[in-house]
């Protein structure tokens, strides 16, 4: 068999095997360090490879040529995650596209062999070819104008920085914190030791308990029909909201916050937001006109408890970094 | 999975019950409780409360409250009126909330023997009755046949029209609308209450997605056969076994259910995805100034779902926007009345933009002093935004104003006890346009731009049509660019909950756009240009190529001369 047209239907079926087949598997709902869809395309792209080298394929420069756009094509399109805007797309098709020009222009010779086909397709030698080609493309281009002279319009993607760097102090009902030294004075014993206890069962039996049935209390007045009554961000206003509310069941909100960034960011809410952070939307109320300074702290306090998270302190955010 | 499990327990109750089962309630599985009190007392409590009263922290500001179990009442049942549910309904429900009430669904956050545990834990804080007490209590377990058209999910498509007609006959027989309203929007009767003495109303036919017992799969008939046979234990609703077949019941469902608009649901939170680009359609020549023109008559249904008539097609989308309470600051509103809004929009240069902005409200203010009202709410210097930046989205800030179109009105010679009126009601309206710099600080203009074209109210629906030139005078209005997205979000009071100012029912900010007009021809014209000239540029490619090899060839010019 003509071993460059072995080569391309490798390629192509190869691609449809893993992007139907395996990459459902590597993009599950929470990726892992293995898991992931980046390790996905590593994977596709060492069988790419792998297949060519090792039944000495020698795919020919343009069609390696044609392999290298793709990829990049791939990536941006399929694996880059989250989904990059339709202009910088075509920026970094741009730029990927030169980066291909160079890859088959490194010498004279690779240049000449990637040319060969595609001069011998204009001159005639191949002729199907040049039919075929020189049939579809001029129809592509008209349709390709067409598509782009008919206004589409969907809306604008907006990007936001979820957790912005929090000021160095905030003022809450006229006293000033100082947020790197706050902890929450409610937080009395170890968080562990209170998983199986009851809230109002055991409120009159432990001081611990007595605070997160307060601070329950102060969720289930006020912050429930955003947060949800699972503090999973899934309250019966939430879907109205966008951005919508925090999950503090995922391992990126709460689970990785210390105490007293959610102190300031409860006291301040949406508003006290910086500009990437688009405070203009947000829907989180700055509770400091709601609740005493002791409830937010209990609020904060039971919404650990609930979920089961540690807050992050002081000494891990500095050996983390 | 979920659907699964429906249509084989649907075949289960139309094969396995050929005659109605009449057996004990499930008895308590007593070696259950202590696990289920441990869910429930870390997860139930704050609603239902210690005693399972229905008297948690979140019960005081909860329009429909948590419930109160000690009467042993529960609404989505298999059984017949009055009696227990089975395990399996109450594990169903707490596996997928009740739609439309605050209660959540457990089954993706609690594992299958923590519901079932909780459930039994449940069944011990019923006071009244004893679901261990087989003497006294039995239940009987209904018949509901079985869905007679095969329609699939998620939307149930193809449901025939004749039924549907004949479920319409069935609906007016049944009286269904003294308490649903002429056309199923709950506007029938505004003074019911529920066992416990709470205000109820009856269910919205034309937001499917908010029944209870919808089991997060709104569009299927199945659970509206299920209440009209079964009644909803503690409410007003009751069954209509005795008046219906099982066959009258599928076509009351086809009635009640085609009435249900087909939107695309967000599985995570069960109700229909947002439209977040509202595209106000170029419209040339005269764009009517009547809400009754076809020109405003799109239907709801999403048309990539139900394809439209064919004098339809044409007309713009009617957007879904998404409202809740206004919950953030100042004065808070926990119980709004309207919770969406369905927005669609033309312009054109000679008339400048409308929009009709629609809403479900099921009884309107008679009270002057608390009129309805609804608004749009826009950045009054759109100049000056940068980016993505827009001002707050309640009322503004101090750096960024907005500008609000409100309209207030009252309805003429209208009483919500009054029977269903098919002409609906005028309204009054008066227009209003604000600017807001923060919620504490909006101002009402001199000047008024904004103009309300035409009204109504019209069973339990409000329409309104705003009207405004694209640019005005005024420093503070918002000035409408062509071809460019503008933010732009809504906000709605309901006077008969006394709602004014910052109490009310808002959205998110939302995005509209003035398309511009398409001169198709001009386009295909282009195109064709464009296709004409590559083929040019193709010839020249192959005259070129030769050209160059016949020179090699001839050795006038020398190639390069590195092996090939
Ligand atoms: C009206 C809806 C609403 C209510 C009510 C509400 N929140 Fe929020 N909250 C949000 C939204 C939306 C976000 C995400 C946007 C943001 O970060 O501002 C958020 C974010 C947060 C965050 C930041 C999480 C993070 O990962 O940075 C915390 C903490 C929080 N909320 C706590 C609370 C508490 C405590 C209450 C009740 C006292 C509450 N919220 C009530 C809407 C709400
Ligand atoms: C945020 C508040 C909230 C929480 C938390 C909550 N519920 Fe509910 N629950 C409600 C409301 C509100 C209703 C009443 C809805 C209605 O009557 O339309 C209800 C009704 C019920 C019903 C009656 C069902 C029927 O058919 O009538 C059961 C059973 C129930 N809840 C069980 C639970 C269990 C079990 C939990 C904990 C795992 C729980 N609920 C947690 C708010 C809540
Ligand atoms: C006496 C008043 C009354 C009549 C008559 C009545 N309903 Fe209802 N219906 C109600 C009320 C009240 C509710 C809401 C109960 C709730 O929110 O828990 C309701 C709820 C419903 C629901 C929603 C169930 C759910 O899962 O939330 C459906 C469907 C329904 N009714 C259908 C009908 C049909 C069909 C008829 C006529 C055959 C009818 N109703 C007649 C009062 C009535």
């Amino acid at each position: 068999m003509n071993k460059p047209l072995l080569s391309f239907i490798l390629a192509v079926a190869g691609w449809a095997v893993f992007h139907y087949g395996v990459f459902p598997v590597f993009t599950p709902e929470e990726p892992g360090w293995i898991l992931n869809r980046y390790v996905y395309y590593l994977v596709f792209t060492a069988y790419l490879i792998a297949v060519n080298v090792a039944m000495k394929l020698q795919p020919p420069m343009a069609l390696r040529g044609l392999y290298v756009f793709m990829m990049g094509y791939y990536f941006y399109d399929s694996i880059l995650y989250p989904h990059v805007p339709w202009t910088l797309f075509i920026t970094y098709m741009m730029l990927w596209a030169i980066g291909t020009f160079l890859y088959v222009s490194q010498d004279p010779v690779t240049f000449r062999e990637f040319r060969a086909p595609i001069v011998k397709t204009i001159v005639g030698e191949y002729k199907m070819a040049r039919i075929v080609v020189f049939t579809v493309l001029p129809f592509l281009v008209g349709w390709a104008t067409y598509n782009s002279l008919y206004p589409k319009f969907a809306e604008p993607v907006e990007l936001r920085t979820v957790h912005p760097a929090p000021p160095a102090t905030t003022k809450v009902h006229g006293k000033t914190y100082a947020l790197e030294e706050v902890s929450n004075p409610f937080r009395v014993d170890e968080q562990d030791n209170y998983k199986d206890s009851f809230p109002f069962l055991d409120a009159d039996k432990s001081e611990y308990m007595k605070y997160v049935t307060e601070g329950g209390t102060v969720f289930f007045e006020n912050c429930h029909y955003c947060h949800g009554d699972q503090l999973n961000g899934l309250g019966m206003f939430s879907h109205v909201f966008n951005p919508t509310p925090a999950n503090f069941i995922d391992p990126g909100t709460i689970a990785m916050l210390q105490e007293s960034f959610l102190f300031w960011r409860v006291a301040k809410g949406g508003p006290g937001l910086p500009n990437e952070s688009t405070p203009w939307s947000s829907a989180m109320p700055p509770w400091e006109e709601h609740l005493t300074t002791d409830e937010i702290w209990k609020v904060i306090l039971f919404e650990y408890w609930y979920t089961g998270w540690h807050p992050r302190t002081f000494d891990e955010e500095s050996s983390v970094g | 999975m979920l659907l699964l499990t429906l249509v084989v327990s649907m075949a289960m109750a139309g094969v396995a019950f050929g005659e109605e089962e009449i057996r004990p309630p499930d008895a308590v599985k007593t070696d259950l409780l202590e696990l289920g009190k441990k869910v429930y007392f870390k997860r139930c409590v704050w609603c239902h409360g210690v005693k399972g009263a229905g008297d948690g922290p979140a019960a005081e500001r909860l329009f429909t409250r948590p419930r109160n179990f000690l009467s042993g009442n529960f609404k989505i049942r298999t059984t017949d009126s009055g009696e227990l549910p089975l395990d399996e309904s109450l594990i169903r429900t707490v596996k997928n909330g009740l739609q439309g009430s605050a209660m959540p669904a457990w089954g993706e956050f609690l594992k299958e023997d923590e519901i079932v545990a909780v459930v039994n834990f449940v069944k011990t804080l019923v006071e009244d009755r004893d679901f261990n007490d087989a003497e006294d209590e039995e239940v009987t377990i209904m018949e509901f046949g079985t869905n007679p058209w095969n329609t699939t999910g998620p939307y149930h498509l193809g449901v025939p029209q004749d039924a549907i007609d004949r479920g319409k006959e069935l609906f007016t027989k049944n009286k269904c609308f003294e308490c649903h309203g002429g056309e199923g929007r709950g506007d029938g009767n505004p003074t019911m209450k529920d066992d416990w003495g709470f205000p109820i109303m009856a269910a919205d036919w034309q937001q499917c997605w908010n029944f209870r017992g919808s089991r997060r799969d709104p569009f299927n008939p199945f659970h509206v056969v299920r209440t009209v046979s079964t009644g909803l234990n503690g409410t007003p609703m009751p069954n209509f076994k005795d008046k219906l077949t099982i066959e009258n019941r599928w076509d009351l469902a086809a009635f009640v259910n085609s009435l249900c608009p087909r939107k695309k649901q967000d599985k995570l939170t069960s109700k229909p995805v947002p439209d977040f680009l509202i595209s106000s359609s170029n419209t040339p020549g005269t764009i009517a100034e009547k809400i009754d023109d076809p020109m405003w008559q799109s239907p709801d249904h999403d048309p990539r779902i139900v394809e439209r008539s064919e004098e339809k097609a044409g007309n713009p989308r009617v957007n879904y926007i998404a409202l809740a309470g206004q919950i953030t600051r100042g004065k808070r509103n926990f119980d709004p009345k309207a919770d969406n809004l369905w927005v669609t929009s033309r312009w054109n240069e000679e008339q400048g933009i409308y929009y009709l902005v629609e809403f479900h409200n099921r009884f309107l203010s008679t009270d002057p002093e608390y009129p309805d009202a609804v608004a749009i709410q826009w950045p009054a210097k759109l100049q000056d935004l940068f980016g993505a930046e827009k001002p707050y989205f309640i009322f503004g800030d101090s750096k960024k104003p907005v500008d609000i179109w409100k309209a207030s009105f009252m309805a003429k010679d209208y009483n919500p006890a009054g029977a269903p009126n098919p002409a609906g009601y005028q309204l009054d309206v008066t227009v209003e346009e604000l600017n807001g710099n923060g919620f504490e600080d909006v101002m009402a203009k001199d000047e008024t731009t904004v103009q309300v074209v035409d009204s109504i109210f019209h069973q339990g629906r409000v329409k309104v049509l705003f009207k405004r030139a694209l640019t005005t005078e005024g420093e503070m209005d918002v000035q409408i660019p062509v071809e460019q997205f503008i933010p732009v979000s809504f906000m709605q009071w309901a006077g008969d909950d006394k709602e004014t100012d910052e109490n009310m029912a808002i959205s998110t900010w939302y995005y509209t756009i003035l398309e511009p007009a398409v001169d198709q021809g001009h386009i295909l014209l282009m195109a064709g240009v464009m296709g004409t000239v590559f083929v040019g540029l193709q010839g020249w490619l192959v005259w070129m190529t030769k050209r160059t090899r016949k020179m090699y060839s001839d050795g006038k010019v020398k190639q390069d001369e590195l092996p090939f």
